[in-house]
């Protein structure tokens, strides 16, 4: 394999933001998250729960509520007032009608889903139609006016609507109320105590009301309380106290024989509706579960057919299959937690070994340090250069940075917004560096999905969210559009990659349910498409002097096609034949970066989270049988068995988590790092957890 | 033998005044009763006699003035409508000059506002860009909606971090495993490194300039 010094960079200094709510989407079987900073990503569920779409954050958009409507339709609403549908298709938002009652706190969709309730903040509950191309107001419920001994009119927190569609629940603060949606009239009122046997100063929030079939609410306050109401009388029937903070999330089971419930500790119940004794048809509703899977709030709890999923504050999103639901045993019912981003947030120049991080609001450049000292395998050697931090370019105005890229080179920098793409031309002299914007770039540019510079840097591929792929020429400081290739037959799928070969002759998109496509740069036409595959990819290389292209996909095949050939090597052949080991297939973190060695044709480089592997072409392939995971065996073992248990897929566990793992020449490698504790010191404050002894 | 003279100063007018009506008509009056009535009793009268003696005798010849109920109270009503007067005219000046005011603000709104027509454009116009690359927002809306939202989030955060929240922070959640252990560690983040951040530049700087200057003086 050869010996490498590897730069360990462990100053990217990432932190995702918090998950805000969760909605489940039962007929394409996908989940919607939205988090803090306004961001929306759409995770496949049949796709190894990977990222396939995101709408970038804003900062005035704070979503309070997210919920799908018929026809696979996505509507947030916040507290900015404004009730927003998300185009799943061209990517980007469709429309933002404000709802005129101040912030937005709760929304819900009916259950023939053309409705859409909301509920705001001056304590009225409006409804809405949802028309073919947008959304109408239709009528508003009745607002409660305030009395002197109970303040009734309070914002309204959480909406439930009956599965018949002909009440709704509202919950609000110290109490919660029934309506009939025909008339909009409120039919009853209850009061929530505001301590479960006591007398609290703090007003009692219920965070979430849900509605059953049998006339039964729901309700979980901030007292950390479980009450069940009977909407026909309007009385108390059942109280759990469970925890001794708020319980802020609930979502019943499309059968309603289960719900789930989040609470500010971090734990997640399961609650089931369980005959009382073996034989009799009552049935009661018993706290059968509890999960500890977070740190921090659980803000949001969804209920698919066969799992339980929950985000709160800690950012982690987990997916807990219930296994009397699943069907057979093997690793899809293992619990799944996604924390590191499905995507590349760093890229790298190689010349002069730069590393470029894109957050949220800014990007950072960092120059990596040096060391002339030399060890063995294993040694930690001493800087004699630290790292430097060149550069804290920030983002002007509220919305998020979609993507960023770097040439290799390092003298351009490009990264693009919403509304708006920036280039950005470097000049290094001596140690110091200058800035300079390209200004006037073009309209199209904006919005773009992908960025890539090619390897001599002086052409700039921008994959725009309407499916079109520019070329631009860059000479000196200044650009020019060369070409643009319109979207291709087959529908147009967001998360495209790009990827250029090294000689600049090839260029490789992604983003279309047609297959890759690859386009000649020279003769600006397409040469071919990759046939498709039926899960997304989630990394893409050219591999220098052969042109084959290597594409990973999210469950976890890996394809090699040969570019000038048009077919696949006889080596991916082989691959497919045998089919890859059953523990590779098992990993739960996607390739998000394939790069190659330029004196070794025969090996590529590729990593996921929580490991790197080099694949070696020339070695035998493992089969099941084999031991995967196989760090070099003692020396004094005889090369005969050695021989005997190499094969190629060599995986190193050593840094992990890893964001980033390149080459940057023929003996130097860079990993970026993030250990989950230090993500964890940047969270707000958690619960206090009182422990015997402490 | 003290002869006790008749005490001028009691003077019989107020007695009338009681015996006629028995009631007092006014401040006034009764004020002036109050001070006569308050005339110490003479019974320690010997030697303030004597003063009063000599006193008298320069001023006190005559009676002193008539003075009827009838004509106290008419001069009471007098200055009570005097005063009365000079309030209503007082609050009749006000609400001139409010008015006055008022109508100079209005005149000078009006001529700050541009002309009606302009206004008439505008607000027709403000509907009619809904596709061109900009947005024209009202700052008062938008001012409210922030102040709205800003109040939500400020509620938000109150009721999940505020006051009553039973909330630690991350390094003493995380450090409670270390506490348990068989052998005690420290805190996740036991280290302070965010202290004297300018004590150790400056203490930097001094030692790469004792350097120099010991490297100099070596030479």
């Amino acid at each position: 394999m050869g010996e490498f010094k590897v730069h360990r960079v462990r100053f990217f200094n990432y932190v995702p933001s918090g998950i805000r709510c969760v909605a489940y989407n039962n007929q394409s079987n996908r989940l919607a998250v939205s988090r803090t900073d306004g961001t929306v990503e759409i995770y496949n569920l049949s796709a190894n729960y990977f990222q396939e779409k995101f709408f970038p954050g804003h900062e005035s958009r704070a979503t309070e509520a997210l919920c799908w409507a018929e026809g696979q339709r996505l509507f947030s609403a916040g507290l900015n007032g404004e009730i927003m549908e998300y185009d799943l298709q061209a990517l980007n938002i469709k429309y933002a009608m404000d709802a005129f009652g101040g912030p937005i706190w709760s929304m819900a969709a009916s259950p023939s889903g053309s409705q859409l309730l909301v509920g705001c903040e001056d304590g009225s509950v409006k409804l809405f139609q949802i028309t073919p191309d947008k959304i109408q107001f239709e009528r508003n419920f009745d607002r409660q006016k305030s009395k002197r001994h109970f303040s009734w009119g309070g914002r309204i927190l959480s909406l439930s609507w009956h599965p018949s569609g002909t009440h709704i629940a509202a919950g609000s603060i110290d109490y919660i109320s029934v309506f009939d949606v025909k008339s909009g009239s409120a039919v009853h009122k209850m009061i929530v105590d505001r301590q479960y046997m006591g007398v609290s100063k703090r007003k009692c929030i219920v965070w979430g009301v849900a509605f059953l079939s049998d006339g039964t609410i729901i309700s979980v306050d901030s007292a950390g309380k479980v009450q069940f109401w009977d909407s026909a009388t309007g009385t108390l029937v059942k109280s759990h106290l469970i925890a001794n903070a708020d319980v802020q999330s609930i979502a019943v089971a499309d059968q309603e024989d289960s719900f789930v419930v989040g609470t500010a500790e971090g734990t997640v119940f399961h609650f089931q509706l369980v005959p009382v004794t073996s034989n009799s048809s009552e049935k009661q509703w018993v706290r059968t579960k509890p999960f500890q899977h977070h740190t921090h709030d659980v803000r949001t709890v969804a209920h698919s057919p066969t799992a339980l999923i929950s985000g709160g504050t800690d950012t982690h999103l987990v997916f807990r299959p219930l296994m009397e639901k699943v069907e057979v045993k093997n690793y899809d019912a293992a619990l799944r937690k996604i924390t590191f981003p499905h995507r590349c947030l760093i890229s790298c120049s190689k010349k002069r070994q730069l590393l470029l991080f894109q957050f949220a609001h800014h990007l950072e450049l960092w120059r990596l340090g040096s060391t002339v000292a030399t060890g063995k395998n294993g040694d930690t050697l001493p800087l004699s250069k630290n790292a430097d931090h060149l550069l804290h370019l920030k983002t002007k105005g509220p919305e998020n940075i979609i993507c960023s890229c770097i040439s290799p080179c390092g003298s351009w920098i490009a990264y693009s917004t919403v509304s708006r793409f920036f280039l950005y031309r470097l000049n290094y002299e001596h140690d110091n560096i200058s800035l300079k914007r390209v200004s006037k770039m073009p309209a199209f540019l904006r919005s773009a999905l992908q960025i890539l510079f090619s390897e001599d840097s002086t052409k700039l591929f921008v994959a725009s969210n309407q499916g079109a792929l520019h070329i631009v020429q860059l000479s000196g400081g200044s650009f020019k559009h060369l070409h643009a290739f319109q979207p291709q037959s087959g529908t147009v799928e967001a998360m495209c990659l790009l990827a250029v070969s090294p000689d600049g002759n090839w260029l490789a998109a992604s983003g279309t349910s047609a297959g890759v496509h690859v386009y000649n740069v020279k003769q600006l036409k397409l040469h071919c498409t990759v046939p498709a595959y039926n899960f997304p990819v989630t990394a893409m290389a050219i591999a220098p002097n052969t042109n084959n292209l290597v594409i990973a996909h999210s469950d976890q095949q890996v394809f090699e096609y040969s570019i000038p050939d048009k077919q696949y090597t006889d080596w991916s052949r082989t691959v497919q034949k045998q089919g890859f080991h059953h523990l590779w297939l098992q990993r739960d973190t996607p390739i998000t970066h394939i790069s190659f060695h330029p004196k070794r044709p025969m090996h590529i480089l590729l990593h996921d989270a929580y490991m790197f592997c080099i694949i070696d072409k020339s070695l035998p392939l493992p089969n099941d049988k084999t031991l995967l995971y196989n760090p070099f065996p003692p020396t004094n073992e005889s090369d005969v068995i050695r021989r005997r248990t190499a094969h190629a897929f060599k995986i190193s566990k050593i840094y992990k988590p890893l964001l980033f793992m390149d080459l940057l020449d023929e003996r130097t490698l860079v990993a970026v790092e993030r250990p989950l504790d230090d993500i964890i010191a940047q969270l707000p404050p958690p619960i206090k957890k009182k422990k015997f002894g402490t | 033998m003290v002869q006790l003279r008749p005490r001028a100063s009691r003077a019989p007018a107020s007695a009338e005044a009681m015996v006629d009506e028995g009631q007092l008509a006014s401040e006034e009056e009764e004020a002036e009763h109050g001070l006569l009535l308050g005339q110490p009793s003479s019974g320690a009268a010997a030697e303030p006699l004597e003063e009063d003696e000599e006193g008298d005798d320069e001023f006190d010849d005559e009676a002193p003035e008539e003075l009827t109920f009838a004509s106290a109270q008419a001069e009471a009503r007098e200055e009570e409508r005097r005063v009365r007067e000079t309030v209503r005219r007082d609050k009749t000046l006000l609400k001139e000059k409010r008015k006055r005011r008022e109508e100079l603000f209005i005149e000078q709104k009006k001529r700050k506002l541009l002309p009606d027509t302009i206004l008439e454009k505008l607000t027709t116009a403000s509907q009619t860009n809904q596709n061109k690359s900009y947005l024209a927002v009202r700052l008062k809306d938008q001012d409210l909606r922030d102040s709205r939202q800003q109040a939500a989030q400020a509620f938000i955060h109150n009721s999940l971090y505020g006051p009553g929240t039973n909330r630690t922070t991350v390094n003493k959640f995380l450090s409670l495993a270390n506490k348990r252990l068989p052998v005690k560690r420290a805190a996740v983040q036991f280290l302070n490194n965010a202290w004297g951040i300018q004590k150790k530049q400056n203490a930097k700087r001094f030692k790469r300039r004792w350097m120099v200057r010991k490297m100099k003086t070596k030479k």
